[in-house]
């Protein structure tokens, strides 16, 4: 039976974490590790009883994977049926040869990353954080924030039948993902923040991808279509998660989706993974499970009393899949802090001003990066205008150079590569590539020179528009923390 | 043609509708409409058993097949039975003032001037009252001299004319680099078929034994034939005509190895143009280019003429004489090229067997073409006819497109068939000019550089004009097409064309849509229909001056105009009283047409080549019928 605040062995806590899915429950695991001595009070509240019911992220890079491994979280979720994932197949086209963007190529890493299917992700944590200290609340919302002056103090929580209960914290944590309520409450804006449009997602049980272990990017339709193994069964099969971009503008709803996605989609995926996808999508009773893309450019991600980490602290398109990546370096970063405060006394707050702001300065670093790399190759693989198109085919030519470009390329997408100078490079090469392959295309001799301009003039613009995105990451990389404050509400 | 052997029961489409047999007119008539659709597809079967010639799904003016008929005193191909076919066709083509008219029902000076000579070369008395009725004609349009080109061209081929009388060209321009403004690679494929084996005839100069035709020269008073003016009135024309006998004089002056090697260009050329079926680019680049091979020394036996000759035989089929004085009998027809690969594809929109799916899939293009050099895409889409390797038809790939998205679900052609309708998509998108519309054959093919010089024979090089109803409609099928395929107007591909649709039909509606030809208007409102949105101000006006076109009967006039008509108001989104009433007509027209018969009625199409642009499309009535009556039971029309 589910615990209720009353069943709640305090009644002020160091810390509430608000979300327990992978970044909740994987801070809650980091903060308990952290306290050595087991001091410290750490609650996780989530307002679903089992698992939010719609799907989510489910792909972690080999950084995120040595995370959970080091918060001995990584062998559970193996035994759950997580598979090691060994990359990234991208196919420009179905009828091409894909670009195998390996993890292993990426010195210093771990050679593997992991994907899991949601649901046995968020059980498999959940019942690990189960066995520390720290406690777990299920089936409570957040309903407000108690404030102590310009300070957050702790949530007002919401249970069934509306029942409303107080909880005192030093530090609240705010993990309930990019529409959270926690960040609202305490009127962080979340300005920039647009719906991208939406992700569909359906499930094949072994599916025949063009290598087992990898994730797949199928780009040609009018958004990209990924494919990625989430889960070893008991029986031996794997099931594998295919996820299709759609526009913000649905252009069908319930039924009339899986034709549309049938008529639009699959035919853009090679044989014959396409003909299960097709099998798969007509089988599939009610509607599709859905999810909304946001971009949600990094808010203030700490503030007195309260942190955000995960998605509700900036989230952008899946497609470079480093959401979940990033918030399991949220939840390091804070474990960082938390180690460094462990020897605090008890009557002094686990989480100072000094804590909150190093954990904002690091969380500055990495976020604006991933949003800018998230951002430019949606753009690029989405391929909606003559720039854009001309930058996709430059990246594929850029792929096609040498391993060395793969393995830099693949450094910064999945989330190893922080040295500002190599982002400045891989965007310059890109950029010469655009225009090489513009002003010389690949199967035209005589394409006309207007064309040609004109692909490279919009190449150009798009480049052009990415500067100051570049120099944000730049600056985010290079800039000294203790230009970094807290602001107050 | 198809694959026999597994051509089991027809597939229905999956968003098919089920035809009961009970006595609703509508599911009758689609159901009568699905057969006659199937007859003309087996009807256009080129592997038809004992000595059933197929039928043209698209009937040329008589010009082929006058051609071919001279062409073959050189080749000595045509069986004495065919030969008098084909000519039964041409006499009973020829109207009761003499002339023989175009698909507009207008005299033509070049058509008549053919027919003339071809019934000539079979033996009429130039005597007899049609063939002086003839020559009449062509006196009275300014005498033969005054023909097109390709008719002048034979005219000197069979010694009537002097050469100095068709244009020149130097030979200097095939050497230079096809990327060059100048050079014959910037031609629209169907010039660049004519005038390169042009270059080789008039240099040998070749010399065909035909009757004498110069009783159709218009004759000074002095009894010499009036030579033409090859350029248009005016400064330019003369500078122009000029220019035109500073080449053919330069001919006589030493010019070193130059000519030599343009020879050595063009003959290279044409060898490696020779496409996959043994044709060149339609029947008249097929024609010129046997000929300069048999004048360049390629000897009756070489496999290059003999896969020519070949091609133009499977091209040919019979047909009901449009007009004419026997309109309506059957006769034999050199077609442009094979069955239209696009007239196949909307014969099969309302269903198609297995075997005939996986035949057209077959006809993909999979290796490079010329029309890919101007164009930054890879290998796909379909050519105009079966067999074709090298010339990507933009019309065609659409048709067929359209055709394979109604397959359904559990036809074993669906794999397939997405791969080549992705490849497709690619080549489509490639095939877009800067402004927006998109090109049939090649990029360019309308903008022709030398198109703007005063020639008479200017429009010959290129393929229409860049604003004709031709481009339009080809832009909103295209348009139409990747709408379907899930892109709209986020993409700045489907944008830039539906910003030259607006302009191009702001300025044209009454031209287009309310005084155009009914195909064109229901392409157009398929287009506005699935690519703009829904309170798009065009949309509103099209089906406005749409629906006024329709009689007080029902009906839009005959039964392909109906069915025009009706898809394009079910596009738009209506099924309300008038499409209503013309579903009905056309459920009531099609159930009176008896099973296996050819219609007598075939509407004028713009779906030919070069000098033949228009024809006849037989089988538009029940095909389009069957694609009418289909969307609107699928949209719910009762």
């Amino acid at each position: 039976m589910s615990k209720t605040p009353a069943d709640l062995r305090h009644s002020r806590y160091d810390v509430v974490i608000v979300g327990a899915g992978l970044a909740g429950c994987a801070t809650a695991r980091a903060l308990a590790r952290a306290d050595r001595f087991q001091r410290r009070r750490i609650l996780l509240v989530d307002r679903h009883n089992d698992v939010h019911p719609r799907f989510s992220g489910e792909l972690i890079h080999p950084r995120g994977a040595q995370i959970l491994d080091d918060l001995g979280l990584f062998s559970a979720l193996s035994e759950a049926g997580g598979v090691e994932v060994g990359g990234f197949a991208v196919y420009e086209n179905a009828d091409a040869r894909f670009v195998d963007l390996s993890y292993a190529d990426v010195p210093d890493e771990r050679p593997r990353g992991l994907s899991i299917h949601h649901k046995a992700l968020v059980r498999t944590l959940r019942k690990d954080v189960r066995e520390d200290h720290s406690e777990l609340l299920e089936g409570w919302s957040v309903a407000d924030l108690c404030r102590d002056g310009n300070r957050v103090d702790g949530v007002v929580l919401e249970g069934p039948g509306r029942v409303r209960h107080e909880i005192r914290a030093d530090l609240v944590i705010a993990a309930d993902g990019k529409s959270s309520t926690v960040r609202k409450l305490a009127g962080i804006s979340d300005q920039g923040r647009t719906t991208i449009g939406f992700t569909a997602g359906v499930e094949l049980v072994d599916a025949s991808l063009p290598r087992s272990s990898y994730a797949h990017v199928f780009l040609g339709a009018w958004g990209p279509v990924l494919a990625y193994p989430i889960l070893n069964e008991a029986d031996g099969t794997t099931r594998t998660r295919v996820t299709f971009d759609l526009p913000h503008y649905l252009p069908a709803k319930g039924e009339a989706l899986k034709q549309h996605l049938l008529r639009t989609y699959i035919p853009f995926v090679p044989a014959p993974l396409s003909a299960q996808l097709a099998a798969a999508v007509n089988a599939h009773q009610g509607p599709l499970h859905m999810a909304p893309t946001v971009n949600l450019p990094a808010p203030s991600a700490a503030m007195p009393g309260l942190v955000l980490v995960g998605d509700a602290g900036g989230c952008s398109h899946p497609i470079t899949a480093s959401g979940m990546t990033m918030g399991l370096r949220d939840a390091q970063t804070l474990g960082l802090q938390a180690e460094r405060r462990a020897d605090a006394p008890g009557d002094e707050r686990w989480f100072d001003a000094e804590s909150l702001r190093r954990y904002r300065s690091e969380h500055d670093r990495y976020v604006p990066t991933r949003q800018a790399l998230a951002d430019a190759i949606y753009e690029a693989f989405r391929g909606g205008e003559d720039g854009s198109r001309a930058i996709r085919r430059a990246l594929f030519e850029y792929w096609g150079s040498g391993a060395s470009a793969r393995s830099r390329s693949m450094a910064l997408l999945s989330c190893a590569e922080r040295r500002p100078h190599v982002f400045l490079t891989e965007y310059l090469k890109t950029a010469r590539h655009a225009l090489e392959t513009s002003l010389v295309p690949q199967h035209a001799s005589m394409y006309p020179v207007g064309d040609r301009v004109r692909r490279a003039r919009g190449a150009a613009r798009l480049a052009r528009t990415k500067l100051g995105l570049v120099a944000q990451v730049m600056w985010a990389q290079v800039r000294p923390g203790w230009l970094t404050r807290i602001e107050t509400r | 043609m198809f694959d026999r052997n597994d051509a089991a029961a027809p597939l229905a489409s999956s968003t098919s509708i089920r035809v009961e047999h009970g006595t609703d007119p509508l599911a009758s008539g689609l159901r009568r409409a699905q057969q006659l659709a199937t007859g003309w597809r087996d009807r256009a079967r080129s592997d038809r058993a004992g000595d059933e010639m197929p039928w043209l799904l698209h009937v040329p003016d008589i010009g082929p097949t006058c051609e071919v008929l001279l062409a073959d005193r050189l080749f000595h191909d045509l069986g004495a039975h065919e030969r008098e076919a084909m000519v039964s066709f041409v006499r009973g083509s020829q109207d009761d003032t003499g002339a023989w008219l175009n698909v507009q029902g207008e005299a033509d000076l070049s058509l008549t001037t053919l027919g003339w000579w071809t019934l000539r070369d079979a033996g009429d008395d130039p005597n007899s009252d049609a063939m002086l009725r003839a020559s009449r004609v062509v006196h009275r349009l300014g005498g033969a001299q005054r023909a097109n080109f390709s008719v002048r061209l034979w005219l000197a081929m069979g010694g009537q004319i002097p050469w100095s009388w068709l244009p020149a060209i130097p030979s200097e321009l095939f050497l230079l680099p096809p990327h060059v403004w100048l050079s014959p690679a910037r031609f629209s494929p169907w010039a660049r078929g004519i005038l390169t084996p042009y270059l080789l005839i008039a240099r040998a100069p070749a010399h065909l034994q035909l009757p004498d035709a110069r009783p159709l020269l218009l004759p000074h008073n002095d009894g010499k034939p009036v030579a033409p003016r090859l350029t248009r009135p005016g400064l330019a024309g003369d500078l122009l005509q000029a220019f035109d006998r500073t080449v053919k004089l330069s001919r006589k002056l030493p010019r070193g190895p130059l000519p030599r090697l343009a020879d050595n260009r063009a003959l290279a050329w044409i060898d490696e143009h020779q496409q996959g079926h043994g044709g060149w680019f339609s029947v008249r680049p097929t024609l010129l280019s046997l000929v300069a091979l048999r004048v360049m020394g390629a000897a009756s036996g070489d496999p290059r003429l003999r896969s020519g000759l070949d091609h133009l035989r499977r091209s040919r089929g019979r047909a009901r004489i449009p007009h004419g004085r026997n309109a309506g009998e059957t006769a034999l027809v050199q077609g442009l090229g094979g069955p239209s690969l696009d007239v196949l594809g909307g014969l099969m929109g309302s269903g198609a067997h297995e075997s005939e799916v996986a035949w057209m899939l077959r006809q993909e293009l999979t290796v490079r073409g010329p029309w890919q050099a101007r164009a930054d895409a890879a290998t796909g889409g379909w050519p105009h006819e079966p067999g074709a390797t090298h010339h990507l038809d933009v019309d065609s790939t659409c048709s067929i497109l359209s055709a394979l998205s109604a397959l359904p679900e559990d036809s074993s052609q669906v794999t397939a068939s997405w791969a080549t309708a992705r490849r497709a998509l690619d080549v489509l998108f490639a095939m877009q000019e800067p402004d927006g519309r998109f090109s049939r054959f090649e990029r360019g093919e309308s903008e022709v550089m030398m198109r703007r010089l005063p020639w008479t024979d200017a429009d010959l090089l290129a393929y229409g004009r860049s604003d004709d109803a031709g481009h339009l409609r080809l832009t909103a099928r295209v348009l139409g097409a990747v709408a379907a395929a899930g892109f709209g107007d986020d993409d700045d591909r489907v944008a830039r064309a539906q910003r030259w649709m607006e302009q191009t039909l702001s300025s044209g509606l009454h031209e287009h849509v309310s005084a155009g030809p009914l195909s064109t208007v229901a392409v157009i409102a398929k287009a506005l229909g699935s690519s703009f949105a829904p309170n798009h101000p065009l949309r509103a006006e099209v089906e406005q001056r749409l629906r006024t076109r329709q009689r007080e009967d029902g009906s839009f006039g005959a039964m392909h105009d109906t069915a025009y008509a009706l898809q394009g108001l079910v596009a738009l989104g209506h099924t309300d009283v008038q499409p209503r009433r013309a579903a009905h007509w056309l459920a009531n027209a099609v159930n009176r047409r008896a099973p296996g018969t050819a219609d007598a009625v075939s509407p004028p199409v713009t779906r030919g080549l070069g000098l033949s642009p228009a024809g006849f499309d037989p089988s538009a009535g029940p095909r389009e019928a069957a694609l009418a009556l289909h969307a609107y039971s699928a949209a719910g029309g009762q």
